[in-house]
């Protein structure tokens, strides 16, 4: 076999390995049977979807979806949301600043200062999980969506760091001084170069930030208390002895169908700005 | 390049500035790691000066610069603008701009904005913005370029924008720092000429950098040259030129033939060197005694052919036409190589593979040994 077909079998064994299960969640999202299979197929349903909007009649009425509490399940949905709305703000405001600090205030404790800033990203997450909980608990604030809150911006907020931190190396800091010898103050050069050079890269740590916060179990597990998230709740439906309900597949299926469009969305706008230069 | 009947000259009446002196008092500048890269410096830039300091690369010329626009705080002495002393005072409240070497243009930003932006800065209203910036890129040629980005501007376009960028604030002192440095020779030669000008107009004090002699001879009121952190003369091009004051400023400025050796004998404003070359008469301007080392400096073009007080037999290495003129290399047996330029008459002058060539001794200017500024080929070679 030469190289090159043993190079391009790889690359098609990698490439089955991570899409043929993400092929057959979708797949069985649409299978009329639980727990979910592709081998045994009982016709085409959009029930775990509708699960989500179906009446409360005909959620009696399915001998399945009447054992799952969906109150639960969209709650902890709403609480995955409020705890983004939270932490992506939170985690650009503090990636922002360590990016500046790391790039525009040159100091010997730099060197330290961006282990210290990155630690968090490289610690297990249990670890940060137990440790907000200890913390805070310390501090008097039960474990709930404040704490799972304040163990996801401990490293989700180095991702917004590394990538406004690559972004603004490439800006000259020349711009910056040449702005500041016209008279400019510290603040208005901020607002009128650095932002607006920034905004792109500000989006993209955002949607990543977004993710992170979303998709986060290990540490969210060990922080929340008697609170839920949706990984959280999907993680325990998904530890069902008798296989997890199809709702599962359903959800995922659409989070990949979101994230593609993102992408899709992405490279669009990119090749147009590329036009537009 | 400018259309005719526009240009500084007409529109300049109201833009007349101030220029104002910029001292330096025993200024030096040592970096944290223990580098010195200006060493204790004096230095008085007259008001509405000219000014260049010339040296090569790494000399400290820019961090001079920066000193005075304030982004470098000097370890000892101190920078004056207008007699009033700057320590403590930050680059974003000095009166001076600084046209950077890469221009700095804010790339997201319309050429108007870029040149309102000290204005904008200083709280002024958008409509009177526009403005003023409409009239200084009126100034620079460039009143109907308004609203395109500076990357849609060719590099001539983009040195006129961050001239008219950094004379919007109005200063009283314009530093550049290599601003002519990225763009080709012609362009640069008529950038030099435009800059002249708008100097003049303006009444602004320039302080200009550059490694390049020629930008300097032509440009500059007075020209300071620098070597490895000190100032080693101040002068106007003339002066530089014909009256170095040390072997570094001979050899940097211009070119020259140079030999080394010992003074032999003094007399009245005169020297005798020994050589390798042999013994020859020149000027001793720095009174320098019998038995010092020193180096006895000509310029090409004051080489002559035929017989003189000091003169040579050597063989002809290379002729190279200039234009202008004509470039001869020659070497004596003793190993020296000498370089004469002769004004090209248009007759073809018939050289053979040896001839006599020297100088006058008045041509010639004895300064102490010391070290020179790099050859075109040392610079190659790194």
């Amino acid at each position: 076999m030469t190289s090159h077909r043993l190079l391009s079998t790889y690359t098609w064994a990698f490439l089955i390995f991570m899409f043929a299960p993400l092929v057959l969640m979708v797949l069985s999202s649409f299978n009329d049977a639980s727990p979910p299979t592709v081998t045994e197929w009982h016709g085409l349903t959009g029930k775990w979807y509708a699960f989500f909007w179906m009446s409360d009649d005909a959620l009696r009425a399915d001998p399945v979806l009447r054992a799952l509490d969906r109150g639960r399940l969209v709650a902890c949905m709403g609480n995955s949301l409020r705890v983004a709305a939270v932490v992506v703000p939170l985690s650009l405001l503090l990636g922002l600043a360590g990016a500046v600090l790391l790039t525009r205030w040159r100091t010997r404790a730099n060197g330290v200062l961006w282990w210290v800033l990155l630690s968090p990203m490289l610690a297990p997450g249990v670890v940060l999980g137990l440790s907000a909980l200890v913390f805070w608990g310390r501090l008097g604030v039960n474990a709930g969506l404040v704490t799972i809150i304040m163990a996801q911006v401990t490293f989700i907020a180095g991702y917004p760091m590394l990538i406004l931190m690559a972004r603004l190396q490439r800006q000259p800091i020349e711009l910056e001084e040449a702005a500041l010898d016209l008279g400019a103050t510290p603040l208005h050069v901020f607002r009128r170069l650095t932002l607006p050079y920034l905004a792109p890269a500000l989006i993209s740590a955002g949607v990543i930030a977004l993710m992170a916060s979303l998709e986060n179990y290990n540490t969210t597990m060990f922080a929340k208390g008697g609170a839920c998230t949706l990984a959280t709740e999907i993680g325990a439906m998904g530890r069902n002895p008798n296989g997890h309900p199809p709702v599962i597949n359903a959800i995922g299926t659409v989070i990949i169908a979101v994230t593609v469009l993102a992408a899709l969305a992405h490279t669009f706008l990119l090749s147009r700005e590329k036009k537009a230069s | 390049m400018w259309p005719a009947g526009s240009g500084p000259v007409r529109v300049m009446s109201d833009l007349e500035m101030r220029g104002q002196d910029v001292r330096l008092e025993g200024m030096s500048i040592t970096y944290p790691n223990g580098f010195t890269a200006v060493q204790p410096t004096d230095l008085h830039v007259r008001a509405g000066e000219f000014f260049s300091i010339l040296g090569p690369s790494g000399c400290g010329k820019t961090t001079i610069l920066r000193a005075v626009s304030g982004f470098v705080e000097p370890s000892a002495g101190r920078v004056l603008i207008g007699g009033v002393d700057q320590s403590g005072i930050g680059p974003n409240i000095r009166p001076t701009a600084l046209i950077f070497q890469n221009l700095a243009l804010f790339p997201l930003m319309p050429v108007w904005e870029n040149v309102a932006f000290g204005l904008e800065a200083r709280g002024m209203s958008k409509r009177k913005r526009r403005e003023r910036a409409q009239q200084l890129l009126d100034l620079v040629a460039l009143g109907d370029q308004c609203d395109k980005l500076p990357s849609e501007l060719s590099g001539g376009q983009r040195q006129r924008v961050a001239i008219a960028r950094a004379l919007a604030v109005e200063p009283a002192v314009l530093l550049l720092d290599e601003p002519l440095s990225a763009l080709d020779l012609k362009l640069r030669q008529h950038m030099r000429a435009e800059l002249r000008e708008i100097q003049k107009k303006t009444g602004v004090t320039f302080i200009y950098i550059t490694h390049d002699q020629g930008e300097a001879l032509t440009m500059s009121d007075r020209i300071a040259v620098m070597n490895a952190g000190v100032v080693e003369q101040i002068g106007t091009g003339d002066e530089i030129y014909s009256r170095p004051v040390s072997a570094f400023a001979a050899s940097f400025v211009g070119e020259v033939n140079a030999f080394h050796g010992r003074i032999a004998a003094v007399e009245a404003g005169m020297a005798r060197i020994d050589t390798a070359a042999g013994s020859l008469l020149g000027r001793n301007p720095g009174g320098l005694g019998v038995g010092a080392p020193a180096i006895l400096f000509v310029r090409p073009e004051l080489m002559a052919f035929g017989d003189h007080a000091n003169a040579f037999s050597a063989a002809l290495v290379r002729r190279d036409l200039e234009g202008a003129f004509i470039n001869y290399a020659f070497r004596t047996a003793d190993g020296q190589s000498l370089t004469l330029h002769q004004t090209n008459h248009g007759s073809p002058a018939p050289v053979s593979d040896t001839a006599r060539i020297g100088f006058a001794p008045e041509a010639g200017i004895i300064l102490p040994e010391g070290p020179m500024a790099r050859t075109g080929q040392e610079l190659a070679v790194q």
